[in-house]
């Protein structure tokens, strides 16, 4: 009868004693594997945009963008302003987690002034007649250093006076 | 810091990776195998460097996979349980002659691939084999009855 080669063991490497658990480990590993590309489907790690809404008699405000972004991803923001009673000096106010670590790289059309109003971007429209739309495109890069989760909701202010906000926020991964 | 940070976790990741999916697949690289290869590096070089270009950050991701490469191996060096986790043992497929199917199944190995790798050693016949062999590194070593004896 021959012998078994060198180092090899028969009751661990034939009969795999103490070693049947070994398999349930890697299909669990591989079970969360699989998990991953499951939730990435159904948007956990972004960047399907999302739409919200916010009404009042003088208008709706309609926000489209993601909620979760990656490290060095292109995105858009699409801002909808439908206006029922005509809203003089529109101004649209973003909360810090739209800019802070993302790097903004058009807004079109180009307001009419941009400034800071306590932190937050307020971006002047100027004025929007009833019955009008206003869309305003906003193109965004994620920088890859930045990771967490802000709130980057949006207030729609006419004639100094706020007329809605949208509140949401951004999540960013790695 | 977050450059090394990222190759940490990828690093982490694809030990993990190479563990689960099964030492054959690593071991056998076809044609498609290959280009899977080239798809996998080009996916983590993104997320590994992502916009930087820089010298620097190429010396810190090199630096810092060559530090964990060099830690892992002085680890399953020193560590039988840790060369355990890291590397895996080796499983007896053929035992004189006799395919243990338990271990081929275990393996998702098939009869088909192990005799196709027989023929690779110039192996006509699995009672030609002592021992058969899937080692740990992903080969199939094949010892026969004439070297055994």
């Amino acid at each position: 009868m021959s012998s078994v080669p060198d180092r090899v063991v028969l009751r661990r490497d034939r009969d795999l004693a103490g070693r049947r658990h070994e398999i349930w480990i890697r299909r669990g590993f591989v079970a969360v594997l699989a998990v991953v590309p499951i939730l990435a489907l159904f948007n956990l790690f972004g960047q399907r945009p999302e739409t919200l809404t916010a009404t009042a008699p003088a208008a709706t405000l309609q926000v489209e963008a993601p909620g979760r972004v990656r490290g060095g991803l292109l995105w858009q923001a699409r801002f909808r302003i439908f206006a029922r009673a005509t809203l003089n000096r529109a101004t649209l106010i973003l909360d810090p987690g739209w800019l802070e670590g993302q790097s903004v790289n058009t807004i079109e059309p180009s307001p009419v002034n941009e400034t800071s109003n306590d932190g937050r971007l307020s971006l002047d429209l100027g004025t929007i007649d009833a019955g009008h739309t206003f869309a305003l495109y906003m193109q965004f890069q994620t920088i890859p250093t930045n990771v967490g989760h802000r709130a980057a909701s949006v207030s729609l202010v006419a004639n100094g006076r706020q007329v809605l906000r949208v509140r949401r926020s951004i999540t960013i991964f790695p | 810091m977050d450059l090394a940070l990222r190759a940490i976790v990828l690093y982490a990741f694809l030990v993990l990776v190479t563990r689960v999916v099964g030492r054959r697949e690593l071991a056998a690289l076809s044609p498609f195998d290959l280009i899977l290869l080239i798809v996998l590096g080009d996916a983590i070089q993104q997320g590994l460097t992502q916009d930087d270009y820089s010298v620097t950050g190429a010396v810190i991701v090199v630096a810092t996979i060559a530090v964990l490469q060099v830690g892992t191996a002085y680890l399953s060096f020193r560590s039988k349980r840790a060369r355990r986790v890291l590397e895996g043992n080796p499983v007896v497929l053929i035992e004189r002659g006799g395919v243990i199917e338990r271990n081929l199944n275990r393996e998702r190995l098939s009869l088909d691939e192990l005799t196709e790798e027989m023929r690779t050693q110039q192996i006509a016949t699995i009672d030609e084999v002592e021992w058969g062999i899937l080692e740990a590194n992903g080969t199939i070593s094949f010892i026969k009855r004439d070297q055994a004896a």
